[in-house]
C-alpha cells in the first residue's frame, strides 16, 4: 500500500502533461459548442485527431490502433491530467468508449480500419442502439429484428434513448437475428450507417430541456451488408457485455471526476452563500467529501487488484456509489440554496471550455441530470441485483 | 497510488483471523455478556504472540510495523467482538506517549507495554463526547515534587482496569499529559451495552503523583490531537470489522432461510438492503485504510482522513445495525444468537471519540477552510 505512483508512472504523466500544454487549443477557439453527444465541433475534431495521432487518446491500445501499450496506472494518470484540466477526451464519448472499443475487441481488421479508427480520429461519430420501448432494464428482450437475406440483413424495429443518433455517422445496433433461440442467444451486433434508406431518427428533449440528445430510431426494411456484423452471428450479447466492459477499470474515473467537479462548484457556490455555516449543510457536505474520497480509493483498490491479475468486482459498486453520490450532492445544494435555487439561470458562460459543461446549468437541472446516472447504463436497482447475485452470492430473483 | 494490502499484509490478516477464530470465539463474548469468565486468557495469548509489540518502535522493544498493520489487527478484533485491553493500550495509550512524551520517556514507558506487562488507556473527554482536548478543564498544580490533580474524566475505555492512564490536564496554562497509575484513581465503571468494552468515569480529585509522571515538554495540545487521530482511526477499523461480521451473518442467513418456498435472499427487498450494507462497509473500509496510510506516512491529509474514517465507519454501523437486525428477523432478536454481540460492538464504536455527524461536519469544515471559504464556523 502506498500513496504515490512509481517514478516511471510520474514520468509518463509529465510527458502527457507537456503534450497537453503544447497542444491544447486556445480557449478563444472553443466557442463553437457541441449540439449533441455525437456532434464534435471542428476545433475539437482537430484536437482529438492530434491526440490520437500522437498516441495519447487511447494510450493503452497497441500502436497500430493509436496507442502505446500503456499500463493501467499510466492510463489512469492520463485521465487524471485530462480531468484536472477539464478536458474531454472526446465529445462523442459513446463513440470512443463503446463503439470503437467494441470493434477493436470483436471486429475484423477491415472493420477496425473502416470504423474504429475513423471514430477515434473524430473523422466519424457514432451512437449506440441498445434500449427499446420494451427493453430497458431487461435489455436482452430487445425485439428489433434483423433477418439475413443473402448478403444483407434486413432490419425492422425501433430503438429509443439513442444518444446523438441524429448527428452520428454510424450506429452500433443490437438486433435480434434468431427469435427462436433463448433471448440472450439470438442477438447480434451490427454497424449501421445512419444514411441508409429506411432509417429515421427523431430527436426528443430530455427532462432538463437542453438541446436534444435522445432519439427514437426507426428501422423500416433497412438493408445492412453482412460484413457489418461485429463478432459472430447470434453472439451479440457477448459484444454488448464486452462493450459495457470496455475500459471497465477506468469507468469509475468518470464518476469520480464528475463528483469532484460538482464538489468544486459546490465550494465556489458556498463561498457566496450565508448558509455555509449551517450545521445540516456541513453534515451533508462532509458526506459528499467522503463519497468523493471513497470513490477514488475504491477505484484505486480495483486497479491494484486488476494489476495483480485478480478479478475485481467493484464495477457495479462504483457506478452505484458514484451516481447516487452525485445525486445526493446536487440535492443538498438545491436545498441549501433555498429560494436562490428558484432561478433557472445558471452561472454565465462555460467554466469548462474543453468539456461539456454542466456548471452552466441551474442546481435543480443538475440534480435532474444526475438521474441520467442512476437510470442509464443499468439502473441503481439493477446494479443492486447484480451486486447481490454476482458479488454477495444471493440467488437470482 | 497502489491502494491494496500487500501480500505480507494479507498474510498477517489471515494469521490474525485464524488466531482470533480460535481464541476469541463468540462463546467467550457470550460468557462475558452473562457476567461469567474474563478476557485474561485471550490477552495472555496475544501477549505470547507478541501482538502488543506489533506496531511499537524497535527502540521500545516493538516490531516496528505501522498503522496499516495495526488497522488490520484491530479490524479483526472488531470482527470477533474481542474483549480485552489491546485497543485502549495499543491505539490509545501508546500513540499518546509516542506523540507527547520525549523519545526517552516513550521508550522507557512503552517497553513494558511491548512486553505485555503493562496495559494503559487515555483520559481526555469530560462529557462533551467529542474528545476535543480544547474542552479539557481538569487541572494539575505543582506541590513540591508532586502534582495534585482535580477534575473528572468521562467514558475512559478500561478506566477501571488499565494499569496506567494517560490523563490530559491543564497545568500552568498549558495542556499536558500526566501518566497516572490506574490504582490511584477513583473509577466508576458504567454498566456497558457491550460487555467486551468497558467505560468508566474517572475522578482525579486530590490525586497526587510524582512530578516525574508528567511526560513531554511544553504544550501537548497538538500531540494529543495527533494521537487521537490514530485512536479514532483504530476505533473506526474495529467498527468496520464488527459491521463486516454483521454483514457476513446476515448475508449467509439470507441464502439459507427459506420462506414462501425460496431463500429470502432471492427477494429484492432483502437483496438491496444487503447491497447497501456491503456498499457502506466497503466505503468505510477504504476510508479507514486511507487514514491508516496517512498516519503511517505522516501525510498532511491525516486529520481529514481520520475524521472520514470515523464518520464512514459510523455510517456503516448505522445501516448494518439497523438492517442487519431487521433482516435476521426473529432469530436475530434473541440473546443466544451471535448477532447482538456485533451489533453492540458496532454501536459502541459510534458512541465514543465523536459521532459520525461530528466527524462529517469536521470534514466539511476542513474542506471549506482548505478551499478558502473561511466564514463558516
Amino acid at each position: 500500500m502506498r500513496l504515490t505512483y512509481s517514478e516511471e508512472t510520474e514520468a509518463f504523466r509529465a510527458e502527457f502533461s507537456a503534450w497537453l500544454d503544447a497542444n491544447l487549443p486556445e480557449e478563444s477557439q472553443t466557442r463553437q459548442r457541441p449540439r449533441s453527444s455525437a456532434d464534435i465541433p471542428p476545433w475539437a475534431r482537430a484536437f482529438q485527431r492530434r491526440m490520437f495521432d500522437d498516441g495519447w487518446l487511447v494510450p493503452g491500445y497497441p500502436p497500430e490502433y493509436g496507442g502505446r501499450n500503456a499500463g493501467l496506472y499510466e492510463q489512469v494518470v492520463c485521465l487524471e491530467e485530462l480531468g484536472r484540466r477539464q478536458v474531454a477526451r472526446s465529445f462523442n464519448p459513446q463513440g470512443l468508449g463503446i463503439v470503437s472499443a467494441s470493434i477493436i475487441s470483436f471486429g475484423t481488421d477491415e472493420q477496425k480500419q473502416k470504423w474504429a479508427v475513423p471514430v477515434m480520429r473524430a473523422d466519424k461519430t457514432a451512437a449506440v442502439g441498445m434500449s427499446e420501448p420494451g427493453a430497458g432494464s431487461d435489455l436482452a428482450s430487445l425485439a428489433t429484428r434483423a433477418r439475413l437475406d443473402g448478403d444483407c440483413f434486413v432490419v425492422n424495429g425501433q430503438k429509443v434513448w439513442t444518444s446523438g443518433a441524429h448527428h452520428a455517422d454510424i450506429l452500433l445496433a443490437f438486433v435480434r437475428t434468431d427469435p427462436d433461440l433463448p433471448k440472450h442467444k439470438g442477438i447480434s451486433a451490427l454497424i449501421i450507417e445512419t444514411d441508409t434508406p429506411g432509417l429515421e431518427c427523431r430527436p426528443f428533449d430530455d427532462i432538463t430541456g437542453r438541446t436534444p440528445d435522445f432519439n427514437e430510431v426507426f428501422f423500416d426494411d433497412v438493408m445492412v451488408p453482412r460484413q457489418n456484423l461485429i463478432g459472430e452471428l447470434n453472439d451479440g450479447w457477448r459484444v454488448c457485455n464486452g462493450s459495457l466492459a470496455h475500459e471497465r477499470e477506468m469507468l469509475w474515473i468518470m464518476w469520480s471526476q464528475g463528483l469532484d467537479r460538482m464538489l468544486a462548484d459546490t465550494l465556489t457556490e458556498l463561498a457566496r452563500t450565508p448558509a455555509a455555516a449551517d450545521e445540516v449543510l456541513l453534515d451533508g457536505l462532509g458526506r459528499s467529501v467522503m463519497d468523493s474520497w471513497a470513490l477514488r480509493l475504491l477505484g484505486h483498490r480495483q486497479l491494484a487488484r486488476r494489476q495483480r491479475g485478480l478479478v475485481a468486482a467493484e464495477q457495479s459498486l462504483l457506478k452505484l456509489l458514484g451516481s447516487e453520490a452525485q445525486q445526493r450532492l446536487a440535492l443538498l445544494m438545491v436545498e441549501t440554496l433555498g429560494p436562490a435555487a428558484l432561478d433557472r439561470t445558471g452561472p454565465d458562460g462555460t467554466g469548462a471550455p474543453f468539456d461539456s459543461d454542466r456548471s452552466a446549468l441551474s442546481w435543480f437541472d443538475r440534480y435532474l441530470f444526475t438521474f441520467a446516472g442512476t437510470i442509464s447504463g443499468g439502473t441503481s436497482e439493477i446494479q443492486r441485483n447484480i451486486i447481490a447475485e454476482r458479488v454477495l452470492g444471493q440467488p437470482r430473483t | 497510488m497502489e491502494f491494496e494490502l500487500s501480500e505480507d499484509q494479507l498474510e498477517l490478516q489471515r494469521t490474525v483471523r485464524a488466531v482470533l477464530d480460535a481464541e476469541s470465539p463468540s462463546e467467550l463474548s457470550h460468557a462475558l455478556a452473562d457476567g461469567q469468565g474474563n478476557a485474561d486468557g485471550l490477552w495472555a495469548t496475544l501477549v505470547d504472540l507478541d501482538w502488543p509489540a506489533l506496531a511499537l518502535p524497535s527502540t521500545a522493544g516493538g516490531l516496528g510495523y505501522d498503522w496499516v498493520e495495526l488497522a488490520i489487527l484491530v479490524e479483526e478484533l472488531g470482527r470477533h467482538a474481542a474483549p480485552g485491553p489491546f485497543l485502549a493500550t495499543l491505539t490509545g495509550f501508546a500513540p499518546l506517549l509516542a506523540e507527547v512524551a520525549t523519545p526517552e520517556e516513550a521508550d522507557r514507558m512503552l517497553a513494558p507495554v511491548a512486553a505485555g506487562e503493562v496495559t494503559g488507556t487515555i483520559a481526555v473527554d469530560e462529557g462533551a463526547g467529542t474528545w476535543d482536548p480544547a474542552h479539557v478543564e481538569a487541572m494539575a498544580r505543582r506541590d513540591g515534587d508532586e502534582l495534585v490533580l482535580a477534575g473528572i474524566k468521562r467514558y475512559v475505555v478500561d478506566g477501571a482496569t488499565a494499569d496506567e492512564i494517560g490523563v490530559v490536564v491543564r497545568l500552568d496554562g498549558e495542556l499536558r499529559v500526566v501518566i497516572v497509575p490506574g490504582s490511584a484513581v477513583g473509577a466508576t465503571e458504567i454498566e456497558p451495552i457491550d460487555a467486551g468494552v468497558r467505560h468508566a468515569d474517572v475522578s482525579l480529585d486530590g490525586i497526587r503523583v510524582p512530578v516525574g509522571r508528567l511526560v513531554g515538554r511544553g504544550d501537548a495540545a497538538s500531540g494529543v490531537v495527533r494521537a487521537l487521530e490514530g485512536s479514532v482511526t483504530a476505533v473506526a477499523a474495529v467498527t468496520v470489522g464488527a459491521c463486516q461480521r454483521i454483514f457476513e451473518i446476515t448475508n449467509a442467513y439470507a441464502k439459507q432461510r427459506v420462506q414462501f418456498g425460496v431463500p429470502i435472499g432471492s427477494f429484492q427487498a432483502v437483496k438491496h438492503k444487503l447491497v447497501d450494507m456491503y456498499r457502506d462497509i466497503e466505503r468505510a473500509r477504504v476510508l479507514v485504510y486511507y487514514a491508516a496510510l496517512t498516519l503511517a506516512e505522516d501525510h498532511p491529509d491525516r486529520t481529514l482522513a481520520a475524521s472520514m474514517a470515523k464518520a464512514g465507519a459510523g455510517e456503516a454501523q448505522r445501516r448494518c445495525v439497523q438492517d442487519g437486525l431487521q433482516l435476521a428477523g426473529g432469530i436475530g432478536y434473541t440473546r443466544e444468537h451471535d448477532l447482538h454481540l456485533f451489533l453492540r460492538r458496532a454501536k459502541v464504536g459510534e458512541l465514543h471519540f465523536g459521532s459520525a455527524s461530528h466527524h462529517r461536519r469536521k470534514v466539511a469544515r476542513l474542506t471549506l477552510a482548505d478551499s478558502g471559504v473561511t466564514d463558516h464556523s
